[in-house]
């Protein structure tokens, strides 16, 4: 479909052709955008985050090499912004009152889905509990759809660890996610 | 013995769970866990339990991110842009890369290439300047073409210069730089302007463009005879200013008339006085 892979498109930024950025933009901003928001889950903190990620593949340009995947690459770099972001302001674990009230009211709306927006609720909070390292592994994996080998790559880490990091992370969540069903 | 096999065989599976669930795992061992899952019971409980966190998260809903995002990637894009732009000449990576470019082997194809280019200008011009009667109606038409070109400035200049605008008459007077040997009609134009002209500026840069001249006789004496004509303080002090450049003797007699002009300011007064002594 697309004429033109990530791959191209980013080394043509490369070599100076700065509006193809846009192009990169269009077709990766939303996934960006959900990592972040697995992550912190606060929406405008994940919206100046994914910018932060933009801003730094032009700034950082250079160190693309066109080896790996483009996608890897924004992964790795959507990481170190995180990185950054929590050094500087405890980004995670830090629960927006209004965007909570926005997720309570959202569930208490939806009647079909009542169910699965309750079992969305307890995961939510259920993530929030998880350390960083695991949490970011199952958000990779489970929303971003990469292969252990892309974030692997993304994470400086081998593939083992991306496989044993994704399995304990599943298994505590099972864990915690159990507890909240036997409690409601 | 086989219920240790199969405890080993669980954990294996167990270790599996997850893969299968985000695809991250070989046909082969894909349809070995499903094998096992087939008979194993308690890895079957397992097993849902996963599948049912695992999908529960794919419930889990993003919001979509505001509009505004795009337009502030856009400001960022072109900002950042505009400031590469700016520390682009000063880049110490670019002057490396060009010193670099310049010191590989590349030079020598570069070389070459000019090398032929020197050769193939050769052979054009030795081919295309043996017809030299050729050549020569091209030098006429050209110079043909050249004149007609001054004569077209010249019209223009006269056409323009009695326009009641001053902005047009400064243009009128800005096109006699342009024009090498000026005709009569033209230094009578400027004249014209020099001694009639309202605008003080439009009188100044006319000077200016009349000075230019200067080698015409006509005009040197155009410009003294101009001395007794001007009244404004800086048109004097600039016509004095002049004919101390030009060594000009004849304008002494005109410029010591002037001093004894009434009315005279001050300043004009050293200024002629300072003149005189620089040309006497």
């Amino acid at each position: 479909m697309n004429s033109l892979t990530d791959n191209s498109l980013m080394l043509r930024v490369k070599a100076g052709d700065m509006d193809k950025m846009g192009l990169l933009f269009e077709r990766h901003h939303r996934a960006l955008f959900g990592f972040f928001y697995h992550m912190t889950h606060q929406k405008n903190t994940s919206e100046d985050l994914v910018q932060n990620v933009f801003y730094r593949m032009l700034k950082y340009r250079q160190t693309f090499t066109g080896e790996g995947e483009f996608r890897t690459w924004m992964y790795h770099l959507a990481r170190n912004v995180l990185h950054d972001s929590v050094k500087q302001n405890k980004t995670l674990h830090h629960y927006d009152v209004n965007e909570m009230a926005d997720h309570l009211a959202g569930g208490a709306l939806a009647d079909e889905g009542f169910e699965k927006q309750q079992d969305a609720e307890q995961l939510h909070k259920a993530m929030e509990t998880l350390s960083s390292e695991h949490r970011e592994v199952l958000v990779l994996s489970r929303f971003q759809e990469l292969k252990y080998d892309e974030i692997a790559n993304a994470l400086n880490i081998t593939e083992g660890t991306v496989k044993v990091r994704v399995h304990r992370a599943l298994g505590e969540l099972k864990k915690m996610f159990v507890k909240n069903e036997s409690r409601r | 013995m086989k219920a240790a096999d199969n405890d080993m065989n669980c954990e294996n599976i167990k270790g599996q769970l997850t893969d299968w669930l985000n695809h991250n795992l070989t046909t082969t061992d894909r349809s070995e866990v499903e094998k096992h899952l087939i008979h194993c019971l308690h890895c079957q409980e397992e097993f849902a339990a996963s599948r049912q966190v695992w999908e529960a998260m794919g419930q889990m809903k993003v919001p979509e991110p505001s509009q505004e995002m795009r337009v502030q990637f856009h400001a960022m894009l072109d900002t950042f842009k505009a400031s590469e732009k700016a520390g682009h000449r000063f880049s110490f990576e670019n002057l490396l890369g060009k010193i670099k470019s310049f010191a590989l082997p590349q030079w020598s194809i570069q070389l070459a290439f000019s090398l032929l280019l020197v050769a193939l200008g050769w052979v054009i011009g030795s081919k295309t300047s043996r017809p030299k009667i050729e050549a020569s109606t091209y030098e006429q038409q050209i110079d043909m073409l050249a004149g007609q070109v001054q004569e077209m400035k010249s019209t223009m200049m006269l056409s323009l210069i009695e326009n009641p605008s001053a902005t047009e008459r400064l243009r009128a007077v800005g096109y006699t730089s342009e024009i090498t040997d000026a005709d009569e009609r033209v230094i009578e134009a400027l004249f014209a302007t020099l001694n009639n002209d309202p605008n003080v500026n439009v009188r100044l840069v006319t000077l200016e463009a009349l000075t230019q001249f200067a080698k015409n006789p006509a005009v040197r004496e155009g410009l003294v005879k101009s001395l007794a004509i001007q009244d404004s303080p800086m048109v004097q002090v600039a016509l004095a200013d002049v004919m101390v450049k030009m060594q000009e003797k004849g304008s002494v007699k005109a410029l010591q008339s002037l001093l004894r002009k009434e009315d005279l300011n001050d300043l004009v007064k050293n200024k002629i006085e300072q003149s005189i002594k620089d040309l006497s």
